[in-house]
Protein backbone atom coordinates (compact mmCIF):
# COMPACT_ATOMS: atom_id res chain seq x y z
CA UNK A 1 0.00 0.00 0.00
CA UNK A 2 1.52 3.12 -1.08
CA UNK A 3 1.90 6.22 1.37
CA UNK A 4 -1.11 7.95 -0.26
CA UNK A 5 -3.10 5.13 0.00
CA UNK A 6 -2.56 4.91 3.85
CA UNK A 7 -2.95 8.60 4.33
CA UNK A 8 -6.60 7.92 2.69
CA UNK A 9 -7.58 4.96 4.94
CA UNK A 10 -6.83 7.33 7.93
CA UNK A 11 -8.24 10.05 6.43
CA UNK A 12 -11.87 8.32 6.05
CA UNK A 13 -11.83 6.54 9.68
CA UNK A 14 -13.74 9.26 11.94
CA UNK A 15 -16.16 8.77 14.37
CA UNK A 16 -18.92 10.63 12.48
CA UNK A 17 -17.97 8.52 9.16
CA UNK A 18 -19.96 5.38 8.10
CA UNK A 19 -17.07 2.95 6.64
CA UNK A 20 -15.69 4.14 3.23
CA UNK A 21 -16.00 0.93 0.86
CA UNK A 22 -13.13 2.05 -1.63
CA UNK A 23 -13.86 -0.74 -4.35
CA UNK A 24 -17.04 0.51 -4.41
CA UNK A 25 -16.87 3.90 -4.97
CA UNK A 26 -14.18 3.20 -7.65
CA UNK A 27 -16.88 1.09 -9.17
CA UNK A 28 -19.51 3.38 -9.07
CA UNK A 29 -17.66 6.29 -10.49
CA UNK A 30 -16.11 4.19 -13.46
CA UNK A 31 -20.13 3.23 -14.37
CA UNK A 32 -21.42 6.84 -13.67
CA UNK A 33 -23.58 8.87 -15.58
CA UNK A 34 -22.17 11.16 -18.13
CA UNK A 35 -24.82 13.80 -17.46
CA UNK A 36 -23.11 13.86 -13.72
CA UNK A 37 -19.81 15.07 -14.96
CA UNK A 38 -19.60 19.29 -15.45
CA UNK A 39 -16.16 18.20 -17.97
CA UNK A 40 -18.50 16.18 -19.94
CA UNK A 41 -21.22 18.68 -20.29
CA UNK A 42 -18.77 21.70 -20.88
CA UNK A 43 -17.44 19.71 -23.74
CA UNK A 44 -21.08 19.59 -25.31
CA UNK A 45 -22.14 22.85 -24.94
CA UNK A 46 -21.57 26.09 -26.86
CA UNK A 47 -23.45 28.39 -24.22
CA UNK A 48 -22.57 29.54 -20.44
CA UNK A 49 -23.55 27.33 -18.48
CA UNK A 50 -25.81 28.38 -15.04
CA UNK A 51 -24.94 27.31 -11.70
CA UNK A 52 -26.59 29.37 -8.72
CA UNK A 53 -25.09 28.80 -4.79
CA UNK A 54 -27.20 26.64 -2.19
CA UNK A 55 -26.95 24.53 0.66
CA UNK A 56 -29.54 23.77 3.36
CA UNK A 57 -29.08 21.67 6.35
CA UNK A 58 -31.61 19.11 6.02
CA UNK A 59 -31.45 16.16 3.11
CA UNK A 60 -35.62 16.76 2.40
CA UNK A 61 -34.92 20.55 2.10
CA UNK A 62 -31.60 19.57 -0.03
CA UNK A 63 -33.82 17.82 -2.38
CA UNK A 64 -36.53 20.35 -2.74
CA UNK A 65 -34.15 23.09 -3.57
CA UNK A 66 -32.86 20.34 -6.21
CA UNK A 67 -36.52 20.21 -7.33
CA UNK A 68 -36.94 24.18 -7.40
CA UNK A 69 -33.46 24.06 -10.02
CA UNK A 70 -34.87 21.16 -11.60
CA UNK A 71 -37.73 23.57 -12.78
CA UNK A 72 -35.96 26.52 -13.99
CA UNK A 73 -33.77 23.79 -15.99
CA UNK A 74 -30.85 24.72 -14.21
CA UNK A 75 -27.03 23.40 -16.23
CA UNK A 76 -25.47 22.72 -12.40
CA UNK A 77 -26.58 22.13 -9.67
CA UNK A 78 -24.26 23.94 -6.54
CA UNK A 79 -23.90 21.84 -2.87
CA UNK A 80 -23.13 24.58 -0.46
CA UNK A 81 -21.84 23.52 2.59
CA UNK A 82 -22.01 24.65 6.23
CA UNK A 83 -19.35 26.76 8.14
CA UNK A 84 -18.86 23.93 10.97
CA UNK A 85 -17.63 21.39 7.92
CA UNK A 86 -15.14 23.71 6.95
CA UNK A 87 -13.73 23.86 10.13
CA UNK A 88 -13.68 20.76 10.65
CA UNK A 89 -15.90 20.66 13.10
CA UNK A 90 -18.34 17.75 12.66
CA UNK A 91 -19.83 17.19 15.96
CA UNK A 92 -20.92 20.81 15.66
CA UNK A 93 -22.68 20.00 12.78
CA UNK A 94 -23.92 17.09 13.36
CA UNK A 95 -25.95 18.62 16.79
CA UNK A 96 -27.11 21.49 14.53
CA UNK A 97 -28.25 19.12 11.77
CA UNK A 98 -30.00 17.37 14.16
CA UNK A 99 -31.81 20.31 16.00
CA UNK A 100 -32.84 21.11 12.03
CA UNK A 101 -34.42 17.89 11.28
CA UNK A 102 -36.01 18.59 14.98
CA UNK A 103 -37.67 21.74 14.61
CA UNK A 104 -37.66 22.23 11.17
CA UNK A 105 -35.60 25.62 11.47
CA UNK A 106 -32.26 26.17 9.64
CA UNK A 107 -29.43 25.81 12.40
CA UNK A 108 -26.68 25.54 9.31
CA UNK A 109 -25.87 27.84 6.43
CA UNK A 110 -25.34 24.52 3.80
CA UNK A 111 -25.61 20.83 3.66
CA UNK A 112 -22.93 19.04 5.97
CA UNK A 113 -21.99 17.05 4.09
CA UNK A 114 -19.74 14.42 5.87
CA UNK A 115 -22.36 13.90 8.38
CA UNK A 116 -24.79 12.70 5.64
CA UNK A 117 -22.53 10.79 4.37
CA UNK A 118 -21.87 9.22 0.67
CA UNK A 119 -24.21 6.66 0.58
CA UNK A 120 -27.37 8.82 1.48
CA UNK A 121 -26.00 11.92 -0.52
CA UNK A 122 -25.70 9.34 -3.73
CA UNK A 123 -28.87 8.65 -3.81
CA UNK A 124 -29.84 12.56 -4.48
CA UNK A 125 -27.25 13.30 -6.93
CA UNK A 126 -28.26 10.13 -9.33
CA UNK A 127 -31.82 11.33 -8.89
CA UNK A 128 -31.49 14.08 -10.28
CA UNK A 129 -28.60 13.33 -12.41
CA UNK A 130 -27.51 16.70 -12.89
CA UNK A 131 -23.99 17.61 -12.10
CA UNK A 132 -23.07 18.60 -9.09
CA UNK A 133 -20.60 21.43 -8.27
CA UNK A 134 -18.97 21.42 -4.76
CA UNK A 135 -18.54 24.99 -2.64
CA UNK A 136 -16.94 25.36 0.46
CA UNK A 137 -14.38 27.15 2.01
CA UNK A 138 -12.49 24.26 3.59
CA UNK A 139 -8.59 24.16 3.99
CA UNK A 140 -8.45 21.10 5.10
CA UNK A 141 -11.23 19.46 2.48
CA UNK A 142 -9.38 15.97 2.48
CA UNK A 143 -12.61 13.56 4.12
CA UNK A 144 -15.25 16.55 2.39
CA UNK A 145 -13.99 15.71 -0.85
CA UNK A 146 -13.61 11.91 -0.45
CA UNK A 147 -17.35 12.22 0.72
CA UNK A 148 -17.93 14.25 -2.54
CA UNK A 149 -16.40 12.27 -4.76
CA UNK A 150 -18.08 9.01 -3.51
CA UNK A 151 -21.44 10.82 -3.36
CA UNK A 152 -21.35 11.81 -7.29
CA UNK A 153 -20.30 15.12 -6.72
CA UNK A 154 -17.73 15.91 -9.81
CA UNK A 155 -16.38 18.85 -9.84
CA UNK A 156 -14.57 20.52 -6.72
CA UNK A 157 -14.02 24.19 -6.14
CA UNK A 158 -11.43 25.83 -3.92
CA UNK A 159 -7.84 25.89 -3.37
CA UNK A 160 -4.77 26.17 -1.10
CA UNK A 161 -4.24 30.05 -1.89
CA UNK A 162 -8.19 30.88 -2.74
CA UNK A 163 -9.99 29.03 -0.07
CA UNK A 164 -7.44 30.41 2.75
CA UNK A 165 -6.52 33.83 2.22
CA UNK A 166 -9.85 35.15 1.63
CA UNK A 167 -11.48 33.47 4.74
CA UNK A 168 -8.92 32.70 7.50
CA UNK A 169 -6.58 34.84 9.89
CA UNK A 170 -4.33 31.88 10.86
CA UNK A 171 -4.56 28.83 9.41
CA UNK A 172 -1.19 27.74 8.51
CA UNK A 173 -1.05 28.35 4.76
CA UNK A 174 2.29 25.39 4.46
CA UNK A 175 -0.89 22.83 5.90
CA UNK A 176 -3.36 24.19 3.48
CA UNK A 177 -0.80 22.86 0.29
CA UNK A 178 -0.67 20.10 1.32
CA UNK A 179 -3.99 18.95 2.80
CA UNK A 180 -4.78 19.98 -1.36
CA UNK A 181 -2.17 18.17 -2.68
CA UNK A 182 -3.92 15.55 -1.24
CA UNK A 183 -7.24 16.57 -3.15
CA UNK A 184 -5.96 17.23 -6.67
CA UNK A 185 -4.17 13.65 -6.53
CA UNK A 186 -7.84 12.27 -5.29
CA UNK A 187 -9.23 13.81 -7.71
CA UNK A 188 -6.56 13.05 -10.70
CA UNK A 189 -6.88 8.99 -9.72
CA UNK A 190 -10.70 8.81 -9.97
CA UNK A 191 -10.51 11.17 -13.51
CA UNK A 192 -9.06 7.82 -14.98
CA UNK A 193 -12.21 6.21 -14.39
CA UNK A 194 -14.64 7.93 -16.49
CA UNK A 195 -14.87 11.50 -17.80
CA UNK A 196 -12.39 14.09 -15.68
CA UNK A 197 -13.59 15.07 -11.90
CA UNK A 198 -13.22 19.12 -12.80
CA UNK A 199 -11.45 21.12 -10.44
CA UNK A 200 -12.24 24.99 -10.30
CA UNK A 201 -10.48 27.63 -8.55
CA UNK A 202 -12.32 30.45 -6.65
CA UNK A 203 -11.35 33.41 -8.42
CA UNK A 204 -13.02 36.30 -6.79
CA UNK A 205 -10.60 36.14 -3.85
CA UNK A 206 -11.42 38.83 -1.35
CA UNK A 207 -13.93 40.63 -3.95
CA UNK A 208 -12.84 43.82 -2.87
CA UNK A 209 -10.58 45.79 -5.57
CA UNK A 210 -8.16 42.70 -5.97
CA UNK A 211 -6.39 43.88 -9.37
CA UNK A 212 -6.46 41.79 -12.14
CA UNK A 213 -2.94 40.59 -12.25
CA UNK A 214 -3.02 39.13 -8.76
CA UNK A 215 -6.72 37.27 -9.44
CA UNK A 216 -4.54 36.06 -12.76
CA UNK A 217 -1.27 35.08 -11.20
CA UNK A 218 -3.15 32.81 -8.75
CA UNK A 219 -5.94 31.38 -10.81
CA UNK A 220 -2.55 30.40 -13.00
CA UNK A 221 -0.52 28.71 -10.06
CA UNK A 222 -3.65 26.96 -8.67
CA UNK A 223 -4.06 25.49 -12.16
CA UNK A 224 -0.41 24.53 -12.22
CA UNK A 225 -0.50 22.92 -8.68
CA UNK A 226 -3.92 20.87 -10.05
CA UNK A 227 -2.66 19.87 -13.30
CA UNK A 228 1.33 18.79 -11.97
CA UNK A 229 -0.71 16.19 -9.77
CA UNK A 230 -2.47 15.05 -12.79
CA UNK A 231 -6.08 16.86 -13.02
CA UNK A 232 -7.26 17.19 -17.02
CA UNK A 233 -10.47 19.59 -16.50
CA UNK A 234 -9.59 22.54 -14.05
CA UNK A 235 -11.75 25.67 -14.69
CA UNK A 236 -10.05 29.38 -13.96
CA UNK A 237 -12.55 32.25 -12.50
CA UNK A 238 -12.66 35.52 -11.21
CA UNK A 239 -15.61 37.91 -10.28
CA UNK A 240 -17.54 41.08 -12.60
CA UNK A 241 -14.80 43.91 -11.81
CA UNK A 242 -16.73 46.78 -12.08
CA UNK A 243 -16.00 47.56 -15.56
CA UNK A 244 -16.70 45.90 -18.51
CA UNK A 245 -13.56 46.46 -20.65
CA UNK A 246 -11.61 45.19 -17.25
CA UNK A 247 -13.71 42.12 -17.84
CA UNK A 248 -13.05 41.33 -21.20
CA UNK A 249 -9.10 42.48 -20.67
CA UNK A 250 -8.86 39.61 -18.13
CA UNK A 251 -10.91 36.99 -19.70
CA UNK A 252 -8.73 37.53 -22.54
CA UNK A 253 -5.00 37.63 -20.69
CA UNK A 254 -6.31 34.69 -18.33
CA UNK A 255 -7.09 32.28 -21.19
CA UNK A 256 -4.24 32.85 -23.14
CA UNK A 257 -2.16 32.81 -20.00
CA UNK A 258 -3.60 29.64 -18.95
CA UNK A 259 -2.37 28.22 -22.45
CA UNK A 260 0.87 29.30 -22.10
CA UNK A 261 1.76 28.25 -18.53
CA UNK A 262 0.56 24.48 -18.75
CA UNK A 263 2.47 24.45 -21.54
CA UNK A 264 5.43 25.59 -19.60
CA UNK A 265 5.52 23.03 -17.37
CA UNK A 266 4.56 20.14 -20.22
CA UNK A 267 1.18 19.91 -19.77
CA UNK A 268 -1.24 19.63 -23.19
CA UNK A 269 -4.04 17.27 -22.58
CA UNK A 270 -5.94 19.27 -20.27
CA UNK A 271 -9.10 21.52 -20.63
CA UNK A 272 -8.85 24.90 -19.09
CA UNK A 273 -12.80 26.38 -19.13
CA UNK A 274 -13.24 30.04 -18.07
CA UNK A 275 -15.68 30.70 -15.03
CA UNK A 276 -17.44 34.22 -14.54
CA UNK A 277 -19.11 35.59 -11.26
CA UNK A 278 -21.55 37.72 -10.95
CA UNK A 279 -21.05 41.05 -9.10
CA UNK A 280 -19.54 39.32 -5.62
CA UNK A 281 -19.42 42.62 -3.49
CA UNK A 282 -22.26 44.32 -1.49
CA UNK A 283 -25.55 44.34 -3.35
CA UNK A 284 -27.90 46.99 -3.55
CA UNK A 285 -30.95 46.55 -0.80
CA UNK A 286 -33.59 46.96 -3.16
CA UNK A 287 -34.67 43.95 -5.20
CA UNK A 288 -35.05 45.44 -8.59
CA UNK A 289 -31.75 47.10 -9.00
CA UNK A 290 -30.70 44.05 -7.62
CA UNK A 291 -32.18 42.58 -10.66
CA UNK A 292 -30.71 45.18 -13.13
CA UNK A 293 -27.02 44.11 -11.83
CA UNK A 294 -27.58 40.56 -11.92
CA UNK A 295 -29.02 40.86 -15.31
CA UNK A 296 -25.92 43.21 -16.21
CA UNK A 297 -23.32 40.80 -15.33
CA UNK A 298 -25.05 38.05 -17.17
CA UNK A 299 -24.92 40.56 -20.58
CA UNK A 300 -21.21 40.30 -19.40
CA UNK A 301 -20.20 36.62 -18.99
CA UNK A 302 -22.03 36.23 -22.43
CA UNK A 303 -19.79 38.80 -23.48
CA UNK A 304 -16.35 37.04 -22.54
CA UNK A 305 -17.59 33.79 -23.81
CA UNK A 306 -17.13 33.04 -20.54
CA UNK A 307 -18.15 28.74 -20.01
CA UNK A 308 -19.71 28.74 -17.07
CA UNK A 309 -21.41 31.73 -14.50
CA UNK A 310 -22.18 31.57 -11.02
CA UNK A 311 -25.52 33.15 -10.32
CA UNK A 312 -26.66 35.70 -7.71
CA UNK A 313 -30.06 36.74 -6.33
CA UNK A 314 -32.17 39.61 -5.85
CA UNK A 315 -31.77 38.70 -1.87
CA UNK A 316 -27.91 38.78 -1.78
CA UNK A 317 -28.32 41.99 0.16
CA UNK A 318 -30.97 40.08 2.91
CA UNK A 319 -29.25 36.88 3.42
CA UNK A 320 -29.80 33.45 2.48
CA UNK A 321 -32.43 33.27 -0.69
CA UNK A 322 -35.61 30.88 -0.40
CA UNK A 323 -35.44 28.39 -2.69
CA UNK A 324 -38.31 30.31 -5.28
CA UNK A 325 -36.35 33.15 -5.63
CA UNK A 326 -32.71 31.17 -6.29
CA UNK A 327 -34.42 29.02 -9.11
CA UNK A 328 -36.37 32.31 -10.61
CA UNK A 329 -33.04 33.45 -10.57
CA UNK A 330 -31.72 30.94 -12.60
CA UNK A 331 -34.34 30.58 -14.83
CA UNK A 332 -34.02 34.51 -15.87
CA UNK A 333 -30.10 34.07 -16.31
CA UNK A 334 -30.87 31.09 -19.01
CA UNK A 335 -33.71 33.65 -20.33
CA UNK A 336 -30.92 36.69 -20.91
CA UNK A 337 -28.79 33.96 -22.18
CA UNK A 338 -31.21 32.63 -25.08
CA UNK A 339 -32.21 36.36 -26.20
CA UNK A 340 -28.18 37.60 -26.30
CA UNK A 341 -27.22 37.04 -29.53
CA UNK A 342 -23.91 38.43 -31.90
CA UNK A 343 -21.96 39.89 -29.10
CA UNK A 344 -18.76 41.85 -30.17
CA UNK A 345 -15.52 40.65 -28.93
CA UNK A 346 -14.19 43.15 -27.01
CA UNK A 347 -10.47 43.72 -27.56
CA UNK A 348 -8.60 46.16 -26.27
CA UNK A 349 -4.54 45.84 -26.94
CA UNK A 350 -3.15 48.11 -24.63
CA UNK A 351 -4.45 47.35 -21.96
CA UNK A 352 -3.91 43.07 -22.71
CA UNK A 353 -0.42 44.38 -22.75
CA UNK A 354 0.06 45.81 -19.65
CA UNK A 355 -2.06 42.87 -18.34
CA UNK A 356 0.00 40.36 -19.44
CA UNK A 357 3.24 41.95 -18.42
CA UNK A 358 2.21 42.33 -15.17
CA UNK A 359 1.63 38.76 -14.76
CA UNK A 360 4.71 37.18 -16.62
CA UNK A 361 6.74 39.57 -14.08
CA UNK A 362 4.65 37.96 -10.73
CA UNK A 363 4.90 34.49 -12.20
CA UNK A 364 8.50 35.01 -13.27
CA UNK A 365 9.56 35.96 -9.65
CA UNK A 366 7.46 33.16 -8.56
CA UNK A 367 9.17 30.42 -10.45
CA UNK A 368 12.71 31.83 -9.82
CA UNK A 369 12.12 31.24 -5.70
CA UNK A 370 15.11 29.30 -4.57
CA UNK A 371 12.83 26.52 -3.13
CA UNK A 372 12.26 23.16 -4.79
CA UNK A 373 9.20 22.23 -5.50
CA UNK A 374 6.18 24.72 -7.19
CA UNK A 375 3.87 24.60 -3.75
CA UNK A 376 6.97 26.03 -1.94
CA UNK A 377 7.74 28.31 -4.43
CA UNK A 378 4.35 29.89 -3.74
CA UNK A 379 4.40 29.67 -0.47
CA UNK A 380 7.74 31.73 -0.30
CA UNK A 381 6.19 34.50 -2.68
CA UNK A 382 3.14 34.89 -0.44
CA UNK A 383 5.57 35.53 2.57
CA UNK A 384 7.55 37.80 0.62
CA UNK A 385 4.47 39.39 -0.56
CA UNK A 386 5.51 39.23 -3.81
CA UNK A 387 1.78 37.94 -4.22
CA UNK A 388 -0.39 40.21 -2.03
CA UNK A 389 -4.08 40.02 -2.26
CA UNK A 390 -6.02 43.18 -0.86
CA UNK A 391 -7.99 42.97 2.14
CA UNK A 392 -6.84 39.64 2.97
CA UNK A 393 -7.55 38.62 6.59
CA UNK A 394 -4.71 36.45 6.50
CA UNK A 395 -1.44 36.81 8.99
CA UNK A 396 0.51 35.90 6.16
CA UNK A 397 -0.60 38.01 3.44
CA UNK A 398 1.02 41.38 3.93
CA UNK A 399 -1.63 43.95 2.26
CA UNK A 400 0.81 46.60 1.10
CA UNK A 401 -0.86 46.72 -2.00
CA UNK A 402 -3.27 50.06 -2.57
CA UNK A 403 -5.62 50.03 -5.75
CA UNK A 404 -8.37 52.06 -6.55
CA UNK A 405 -10.72 53.05 -9.47
CA UNK A 406 -10.25 54.99 -12.48
CA UNK A 407 -12.61 57.22 -13.92
CA UNK A 408 -14.05 54.14 -16.09
CA UNK A 409 -14.05 52.45 -12.90
CA UNK A 410 -10.93 50.51 -13.89
CA UNK A 411 -9.23 48.69 -11.11
CA UNK A 412 -5.85 50.37 -10.70
CA UNK A 413 -2.64 49.68 -8.44
CA UNK A 414 -1.50 52.58 -6.76
CA UNK A 415 1.01 51.15 -4.38
CA UNK A 416 2.25 47.90 -5.55
CA UNK A 417 4.33 46.99 -2.03
CA UNK A 418 6.74 43.97 -2.86
CA UNK A 419 4.89 42.86 -5.99
CA UNK A 420 7.65 43.02 -8.74
CA UNK A 421 5.80 44.44 -11.47
CA UNK A 422 8.09 46.66 -13.80
CA UNK A 423 7.95 50.89 -12.99
CA UNK A 424 6.43 51.11 -16.60
CA UNK A 425 3.41 49.20 -15.62
CA UNK A 426 3.34 50.85 -12.54
CA UNK A 427 3.72 54.21 -14.59
CA UNK A 428 1.02 52.85 -16.65
CA UNK A 429 -1.59 51.73 -14.07
CA UNK A 430 -1.21 55.21 -11.98
CA UNK A 431 -1.42 57.26 -14.79
CA UNK A 432 -5.13 56.67 -15.53
CA UNK A 433 -5.90 57.92 -11.61
CA UNK A 434 -6.33 61.31 -10.93
CA UNK A 435 -5.44 60.77 -6.90
CA UNK A 436 -6.48 63.64 -4.36
CA UNK A 437 -3.63 64.92 -1.98
CA UNK A 438 -5.95 64.99 0.81
CA UNK A 439 -5.35 61.40 2.39
CA UNK A 440 -9.20 61.15 4.16
CA UNK A 441 -10.03 62.13 0.41
CA UNK A 442 -8.62 59.20 -1.36
CA UNK A 443 -9.71 56.53 1.80
CA UNK A 444 -13.19 58.09 1.13
CA UNK A 445 -12.34 57.26 -3.03
CA UNK A 446 -11.55 53.96 -1.98
CA UNK A 447 -14.76 52.94 0.21
CA UNK A 448 -16.75 54.58 -2.39
CA UNK A 449 -14.99 52.18 -4.95
CA UNK A 450 -15.47 49.02 -3.03
CA UNK A 451 -18.72 49.61 -2.56
CA UNK A 452 -19.31 50.71 -6.24
CA UNK A 453 -22.82 49.23 -6.71
CA UNK A 454 -24.17 49.74 -3.59
CA UNK A 455 -27.75 52.31 -3.83
CA UNK B 1 -3.34 61.51 20.20
CA UNK B 2 -6.02 59.18 21.33
CA UNK B 3 -4.83 55.34 21.53
CA UNK B 4 -7.85 53.17 20.01
CA UNK B 5 -7.94 49.28 19.59
CA UNK B 6 -10.29 47.86 17.04
CA UNK B 7 -11.54 44.61 15.75
CA UNK B 8 -13.99 42.20 14.50
CA UNK B 9 -15.75 39.81 17.40
CA UNK B 10 -16.16 36.57 17.54
CA UNK B 11 -16.56 33.87 15.10
CA UNK B 12 -16.45 36.69 12.29
CA UNK B 13 -14.27 36.66 9.05
CA UNK B 14 -15.82 40.45 7.46
CA UNK B 15 -11.96 42.01 7.07
CA UNK B 16 -13.23 44.72 4.85
CA UNK B 17 -14.54 47.03 7.19
CA UNK B 18 -12.21 46.25 9.59
CA UNK B 19 -9.20 47.59 7.05
CA UNK B 20 -11.76 50.42 6.30
CA UNK B 21 -11.55 51.68 10.19
CA UNK B 22 -8.51 51.19 10.54
CA UNK B 23 -7.01 53.11 7.61
CA UNK B 24 -9.81 56.04 8.51
CA UNK B 25 -8.91 56.14 11.75
CA UNK B 26 -5.01 56.67 10.99
CA UNK B 27 -6.27 59.19 8.47
CA UNK B 28 -7.97 60.79 11.44
CA UNK B 29 -4.51 60.85 13.38
CA UNK B 30 -5.99 58.44 15.87
CA UNK B 31 -2.75 56.00 17.15
CA UNK B 32 -4.10 52.47 15.75
CA UNK B 33 -3.82 48.92 17.45
CA UNK B 34 -5.89 46.46 15.38
CA UNK B 35 -6.70 43.42 16.17
CA UNK B 36 -8.39 42.43 12.84
CA UNK B 37 -10.80 39.70 12.50
CA UNK B 38 -11.77 36.46 14.60
CA UNK B 39 -11.44 38.52 17.88
CA UNK B 40 -12.55 37.48 21.32
CA UNK B 41 -13.91 39.46 23.71
CA UNK B 42 -10.99 38.81 26.79
CA UNK B 43 -8.55 39.37 23.60
CA UNK B 44 -10.00 43.08 23.41
CA UNK B 45 -9.69 44.15 26.87
CA UNK B 46 -6.19 42.50 27.20
CA UNK B 47 -5.17 45.11 24.55
CA UNK B 48 -6.76 47.98 25.84
CA UNK B 49 -4.68 47.16 29.45
CA UNK B 50 -1.78 46.58 27.77
CA UNK B 51 -1.70 49.62 24.86
CA UNK B 52 -3.52 51.85 27.52
CA UNK B 53 -6.14 52.46 24.75
CA UNK B 54 -8.48 55.57 25.64
CA UNK B 55 -11.14 54.39 23.39
CA UNK B 56 -12.23 50.01 22.30
CA UNK B 57 -14.13 50.43 18.75
CA UNK B 58 -15.48 46.72 18.38
CA UNK B 59 -17.12 46.20 14.70
CA UNK B 60 -19.68 42.80 14.18
CA UNK B 61 -21.39 41.98 10.38
CA UNK B 62 -22.31 38.94 10.75
CA UNK B 63 -25.11 39.81 13.71
CA UNK B 64 -23.25 38.10 16.41
CA UNK B 65 -21.67 40.78 18.76
CA UNK B 66 -24.85 40.18 20.89
CA UNK B 67 -23.82 36.81 22.02
CA UNK B 68 -20.02 38.43 22.82
CA UNK B 69 -20.53 41.67 24.41
CA UNK B 70 -22.76 40.58 27.43
CA UNK B 71 -19.87 40.04 29.02
CA UNK B 72 -18.28 43.22 28.53
CA UNK B 73 -19.95 44.91 31.78
CA UNK B 74 -18.68 42.17 33.66
CA UNK B 75 -14.82 42.78 32.41
CA UNK B 76 -14.94 46.63 32.73
CA UNK B 77 -15.69 46.06 36.40
CA UNK B 78 -12.93 43.69 37.21
CA UNK B 79 -10.43 45.76 35.34
CA UNK B 80 -12.00 49.31 36.39
CA UNK B 81 -11.92 50.31 32.82
CA UNK B 82 -13.61 53.68 33.75
CA UNK B 83 -11.96 55.99 31.43
CA UNK B 84 -12.43 53.98 28.15
CA UNK B 85 -15.02 54.61 25.80
CA UNK B 86 -16.46 51.73 24.37
CA UNK B 87 -17.77 51.57 21.00
CA UNK B 88 -19.72 49.27 19.22
CA UNK B 89 -20.65 49.49 15.38
CA UNK B 90 -21.37 47.12 12.24
CA UNK B 91 -24.53 44.84 11.72
CA UNK B 92 -25.65 44.47 15.37
CA UNK B 93 -28.64 42.31 14.71
CA UNK B 94 -29.65 39.06 13.33
CA UNK B 95 -32.42 39.19 11.31
CA UNK B 96 -34.04 42.86 11.52
CA UNK B 97 -34.43 44.93 14.89
CA UNK B 98 -35.55 48.51 15.75
CA UNK B 99 -32.72 50.53 16.02
CA UNK B 100 -33.54 52.17 19.31
CA UNK B 101 -34.31 48.82 21.17
CA UNK B 102 -30.70 47.66 20.01
CA UNK B 103 -28.90 50.73 21.11
CA UNK B 104 -30.29 50.29 24.31
CA UNK B 105 -29.64 46.52 24.56
CA UNK B 106 -26.15 47.61 24.19
CA UNK B 107 -25.51 50.73 26.05
CA UNK B 108 -26.81 48.42 29.34
CA UNK B 109 -23.91 46.26 28.20
CA UNK B 110 -21.38 48.98 28.66
CA UNK B 111 -21.31 50.61 25.62
CA UNK B 112 -21.11 54.34 25.19
CA UNK B 113 -21.80 54.49 21.68
CA UNK B 114 -23.48 52.12 19.19
CA UNK B 115 -23.65 52.18 15.78
CA UNK B 116 -25.86 49.92 13.91
CA UNK B 117 -25.59 49.94 10.19
CA UNK B 118 -24.59 53.69 10.15
CA UNK B 119 -21.84 55.14 7.22
CA UNK B 120 -18.02 55.03 8.52
CA UNK B 121 -17.67 58.40 8.65
CA UNK B 122 -20.69 59.00 10.27
CA UNK B 123 -19.89 57.22 13.24
CA UNK B 124 -16.32 58.06 13.57
CA UNK B 125 -17.52 62.30 13.27
CA UNK B 126 -19.66 61.24 16.34
CA UNK B 127 -17.11 59.44 18.24
CA UNK B 128 -14.16 62.08 17.64
CA UNK B 129 -17.33 64.84 18.93
CA UNK B 130 -18.06 62.53 21.91
CA UNK B 131 -13.99 62.56 22.97
CA UNK B 132 -14.22 66.26 22.15
CA UNK B 133 -17.20 66.80 24.90
CA UNK B 134 -15.29 64.06 27.56
CA UNK B 135 -11.91 65.94 27.66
Amino acid sequence: MTLHQKERQIIVKNQYVDSFDFDEIEEFIRSASKDLFISHKFKNSDTTLVQPRGGFPTYQKQFELYEEFEKADIDVMPLTIDSHTRLNDYGSAKKMLDLSEANEVDMLNGYPLVNHGYRTTRKMTTHFNRPVSLRHGTPDARLLIETALASGIFEIEGGPITYLLPYSKNFPLDKAFLYWKYVERVCADYSRLNEPINRESFGPLTATLVPPCVTIVIQLLEMLLSLEEGVKSFSVSFAQSGSVTQDAVMANVIRKMADFYAKKIGIEDATINLVYHQWMGAFPRNKEFSDSLINSSSFIARLVRADKIIIKTRDESFGIPTMQCNAQSVANTKYTFRVLKGLPLIIDEEEEENLTKEVHSIMEAVFNDSADTLWRKVFNSIKNGIIDVPFSPHVINHNNVITIRDEHSNIRIIERGNMPISDDCLTYEKSKVKLSEDKTAVINKIIEDIGVMHE
Amino acid sequence: MYKVVTGVVGNDIHVVANRLIDISLQARGFEVFNLGVNTYLEEFIDAVVETDADVLLISSLNGEAEGWCRELQFLMAEYELKDVTFVIGGNLSVGESKDEDLVKKYQSYGFDLVFHQIELNDGLDQLEEFLGKKS
